[in-house]
């Protein structure tokens, strides 16, 4: 950045600061000189750094301050000192206490200093006995180094001490609590060669910084520059009120389903037996039931709102084939057992719920999404709570034909698959039964969906006649995690904040 | 849905032919199946197969015959010739109201090594665990004939009267102690309960063959490596389900080489030869192939899929081979006749008819509330229906108001299907405490509660907010938000609700109707879910929302 710009980029407290770093670089100087708190001063020089303005030197340095005996040594003065005042010529350490009121403690220890300076000599008696040497005269009339040092400012920094002093402060540390040494990080700041340079730019004062609604109302803004911004600076995140990934997938397969002419259908999660199962034709005790083991409802255990007539029908149906050319599965419906409740176990319990209902349309095509539930255990790739797209084709003269087109529609709009093949496979309620496979680029070959054709068996009990019915069911938890890119299933109803909020729009 | 474990080598013998492991990828479509595994240095093949009503599928016999077909190696049904043997099963008419059925053989001339026992075995228990409905619909029994002492007799016994040493154990047990005891009685004890005599099968020493459908005996109820005849035996409830097993087992044998001898069972009142492999016949019409399929098919290529498929034809009567009892209905056969055409080459045919798409209107309407209240910068949640008690009602402060639970559970997590969403948000709000503030969210989904007798299924729409200051002006001011868009006007009352801070709760009405709730969620209920941080919510019953618009 040219200088000029930069200096138009430098905000009030960064001018304040930039200007006296000439002169001074230590941290509580440039605060005593800009007059502004040690936070704003860190920010400035903080700012300054990042535009290569100043460099920022931190570095640790050993500082001597007084501890609570310094305080009070200050105050008082040294016991030594006092100790020394009171020696006029000879005396006895006993009336020594008496005049001075030193602990005993603060007279041995002053005792012991003056010995150390020749300042008194002693001798033992009953008590001990202190008189003064000419030494310690002198000291008096001096005054004790020691209690010059306790004068000086503190904090001081050790390595600027003299000879003298540094005496003075290894005599103190020998003792208690007069004196503390401490490490103390100091900031120190220094123009670089940008920086000496910008100060040489005139500074604008007067530049605008926010523009305010009343500048535009007078207008005080014309002939003022702004401050310059660092346009390229990071700036903290912040989070969309959004759908959640999954849902709005959904949302979309709804919409595409819309688009090709298919009305939604509903129904609810808590199913019975005859919509579930009994009405797909799917005899009571088969194994062919054991894939759809579903989630039993403790209470209320039967439903009392089923339509009558049709589980007379598919009653019908299952014993003897109710007139489609079937044998039936020849055993004794149990009508009781058809009104239990369960978990809806697949979506295909609305198709039969639709195409028994009085506002079916011949022909029609319907589609459904929806929450089912199997007893299976949660893992990566397993959930109990999953969601399913299906839905039919109703209408005079369709066949596995028009079936095989419609499942190279759902492969090339849902799943963006150009290769599919459709392969027998087999439901309890379709005859005959295909499984939709898809070339996925990374994977292969993939299983999308179950289709077929509704067996007669199913479709005359609920609608009355016989009319051909083509249907299909995908999986969209797998579908979705292809799209989204997920690795582990449950991330689709994921609680993760931090990935709910920045999960990707696709 | 079976998986089965096999040889290429096994197969490629029954078969007749060295097929490639791609060509039994291949030819596994028509079987309904999927080679999911090759071990080319076991030479081990495992083979998943989707049609539980096909069981003579699960073993590699009965898939070598399906390639036979399809490879025009036989045409039709394959020939099986029964012997009359010399044999007799009397089945006595105290077990003829439990499980009345039982057909038998006896298969002999192969000696049995350890990889045939293993197939026979693979069959066995892939059929009564899945055909067979775990035993209950059928079961069966093989063992080795040299031991037994004919004829043999069905019956129901007093479980203490009877004692014999079930396999795998040394010391004799009555069957009242191996339903206790034993880990098959345990396992399979369900299928007798209360029942006053229990299924036996005895020889005319009184040796216990096997307690059905229980346990064999560790004397005769074993094949073993060298064995050369065995004895097939299969009980059930179902008739056809019995009859079934033998033929899929009489069928495999013969086709590893075994003769097979017929038995004659003695009921109170008839006598029959099993087992009973006939073949049974459908009659179906050219038209049917061209409603399903749209084909257009001469008589004699009708014939030819149909060979391929394992069945006899002439004109237009099928005849269905006596392993399989899956065909019901005509569409059953012709569905084969797709399948031998080749779904791949089925022609696609464009639906042509114009219909008009239409979403759900209560979809359309949640998808615009949630448009709001992401517009209102609440991120969206989804989580699962099922729950549980303690997250509805404990950790909320707030007394069960009708639940639909779970009968058997798979785990306690799950156990029951979620009858309001905020405690969906509350879990959000303790998975996240180290997250970013403010924390906006908000979810909308099915939620059941039961009446009495009844089930109420509602949807229902939740947000909460959780800062510092998060307060009941927050979520009121959503509320207000809302309902200003649906141009509904709405009144607010005090509510007592435990989940909230009393005095700071507010329940809001339209025409009448209580359509939220919504305020400062109690601190009990925040240290219930361990969380340090205000939230202020509201939940919102979507249904009764809408019908309110909807009657405008």
């Amino acid at each position: 950045m040219e200088i000029k710009k930069l200096a138009e980029s430098l905000n009030p407290a960064e001018r304040k600061v930039a200007r006296v770093l000439d002169d001074i670089n230590s941290f509580d100087e440039i605060i005593k000189a800009t007059g502004l708190k040690d936070v704003e001063v860190m920010r400035a020089l903080q700012w300054l750094q990042n535009k290569n303005i100043v460099r920022i030197k931190e570095s640790q340095k050993e500082v001597v301050s007084l501890d609570e005996n310094g305080i009070k040594y200050l105050k008082y003065g040294l016991p030594e000192a006092i100790f020394l005042e009171n020696v006029e010529k000879t005396v006895s350490m006993g009336e020594l206490g008496k005049k001075t009121n030193l602990s005993s403690e603060e007279l041995a220890i002053s005792l012991g200093v003056l010995k150390s300076k020749a300042a008194i000599e002693i001798r033992k008696d009953k008590d001990i006995i202190v008189s003064i040497t000419e030494h310690g005269r002198q000291i008096l009339k001096n005054g004790f180094a020691e209690q010059q040092f306790l004068k000086e400012s503190f904090p001081k920094e050790i390595n600027m001490l003299r000879g003298e002093e540094k005496l003075a402060l290894e005599n103190l540390k020998k003792r208690k609590k007069i004196v503390k040494v401490e490490l103390k990080k100091t900031i120190a700041a220094e123009l670089t060669e940008t920086g000496k340079k910008l100060l040489k730019e005139k500074f604008d004062d007067d530049m605008i910084e926010r523009l305010s609604p009343s500048m535009l109302k007078s207008g005080s803004w014309k002939g003022k520059r702004f401050r310059r911004f660092d346009v390229k600076v990071n700036v903290p995140g912040i989070f969309a009120g959004r759908k959640q990934h999954y849902r709005r997938f959904l949302d979309e397969i709804r919409q595409k389903f819309v688009a090709l002419g298919f009305r939604e259908m509903s129904g609810p999660i808590v199913e019975t037996y005859f919509w579930d199962m009994d009405a797909l034709f799917m005899p009571q005790f088969h194994s062919a039931r054991d894939i759809h083991q579903g989630y039993y409802i403790k209470e209320p255990k039967y439903a009392k709102d089923l339509p009558e007539d049709k589980i007379k029908n598919v009653k019908s149906a299952h014993e003897s084939g109710f007139g489609t050319g079937s044998k039936g599965w020849r055993y004794e419906f149990d009508a009781k057992r058809t009104h239990r409740h369960i978990l809806r176990t697949h979506d295909t319990s609305i198709s039969a719920r639709t195409l028994a209902s009085k506002d079916l349309k011949i022909p029609g095509k319907y589609f459904q999404i929806s929450r089912c539930f199997r007893y299976d255990i949660v893992d990566a790739t397993h959930l109990s709570d999953f969601n399913q797209v299906g839905g039919f084709v109703i209408e005079e003269g369709i066949n596995f034909g028009h079936l095989k087109s419609l499942l190279r529609m759902f492969a090339e709009e849902f799943a963006d698959a150009k290769e599919i093949r459709i392969v027998p496979s087999y439901f309890p309620f379709t005859e005959p039964s295909a499984q939709l496979m898809v070339r996925h680029p990374d994977i292969g070959w993939i299983e999308l969906g179950g289709s077929g054709i509704f067996r007669p068996e199913m479709v005359k009990p609920l609608i009355g006649k016989e009319v051909p019915v083509i249907a299909w069911g995908v999986g969209l938890d797998r579908l979705a995690m292809f799209k989204l890119g997920i690795k582990d299933i449950r991330q689709l109803f994921s609680h993760d904040l931090e990935f709910l909020r920045n999960a990707k729009v696709i | 849905m079976p998986t089965i474990t096999f040889s290429l080598k096994d197969l490629q013998n029954l078969a007749g032919k060295k097929l490639k492991i791609e060509e039994v990828h291949d030819f596994a479509i028509y079987g309904k199946a999927e080679v999911e595994a090759y071990d080319g240095e076991t030479d081990e093949i495992k083979i998943n197969f989707e049609d539980t009503n096909l069981p003579y599928l699960w073993s590699v016999e009965g898939f070598a015959r399906l390639l036979k077909g399809i490879l025009r190696l036989h045409k039709g049904i394959p020939e099986i010739k029964i012997s009359k043997g010399d044999y007799q099963v009397v089945v006595d008419k105290s077990i003829m109201k439990d499980r009345p059925f039982i057909t038998c053989f006896a298969a002999k001339g192969r000696k049995i090594d350890d990889y045939l026992l293993k197939q026979i075995i693979q069959l066995q228990e892939k059929f009564c665990e899945g055909y067979g409905r775990k035993r209950q619909k059928v079961s069966i029994g093989l063992y080795s004939y040299k031991k037994i002492k004919f004829p043999l007799h069905y019956k129901a016994a007093e479980p203490e009267s009877v004692e014999f040493v079930p396999l795998e154990f040394k010391a004799k047990m009555n069957l009242r102690e191996i339903l206790a005891d034993h880990p098959k009685g345990k396992e399979y004890a369900w299928i007798l309960d209360g029942w006053q005599k229990y299924p036996i099968l005895m020889d005319d020493k009184n040796e216990v063959l096997s307690f059905i459908p229980i346990i064999n005996s560790d004397f005769t109820g074993r094949l073993e490596i060298g064995d050369e005849n065995i004895f097939f035996e299969a009980t059930g409830t179902d008739e056809s389900a019995v009859n079934l097993a033998a033929n899929i087992f009489a069928y495999a044998l013969s086709d590893r080489g075994f003769q097979i001898y017929s038995v004659e069972v003695k009921y109170p009142n008839k006598k029959i030869e099993t087992p009973h492999l006939e073949n049974e016949k459908i009659l179906i019409k050219n038209e049917h192939i061209k409603q399903l399929f749209g084909l257009e098919l001469k008589e004699n290529e009708v014939k030819t899929l149909l060979e391929k498929a394992g069945y006899n034809f002439h004109n237009y009567k099928v005849e269905i081979p006596a392993y399989r009892h899956d065909v019901i209905h005509p569409y059953d056969v012709v569905e084969d006749i797709g399948i031998m055409y080749g779904f791949d080459k089925i022609e696609e045919r464009p639906l042509k008819t114009f219909t008009a798409g239409s979403v759900l209107r209560m979809n359309d309407f949640t998808c615009k509330i949630r448009e709001i209240l992401a517009g209102l910068g609440y991120q969206e949640i989804m989580s699962g229906v099922l729950t549980n008690k303690p997250y509805l009602y404990e950790k909320m402060n707030i007394d069960d108001f009708g639940t639909i639970e779970i009968e058997d559970y798979m785990s306690e997590t799950y156990s029951a299907v979620r009858s309001w969403i905020l405690p969906s948000l509350m879990e959000v709000f303790s998975k996240n405490k180290h997250v970013d503030f403010p924390q906006m969210i908000f979810e909308e989904g099915v939620a059941n509660s039961r009446k009495g007798e009844k089930i109420e299924e509602f949807e229902r729409i939740a947000a909460a907010v959780s800062h510092e200051k998060a307060n009941y002006t927050d979520v009121r001011q959503v509320l207000d938000c809302i309902m200003r868009l649906l141009g509904l006007h709405y009144d607010i009352e005090e509510a007592e609700h435990g989940s909230f801070i009393e005095g700071r709760a507010g329940r809001a009405i339209v025409k009448g109707r209580k359509i939220a709730y919504l305020g400062e969620i109690s601190p009990k209920v925040l240290e219930n879910w361990n969380l340090e941080m205000p939230v202020a919510a509201l939940e919102l019953n979507m249904t009764e929302l809408f019908e309110i618009v909807e009657k405008r």
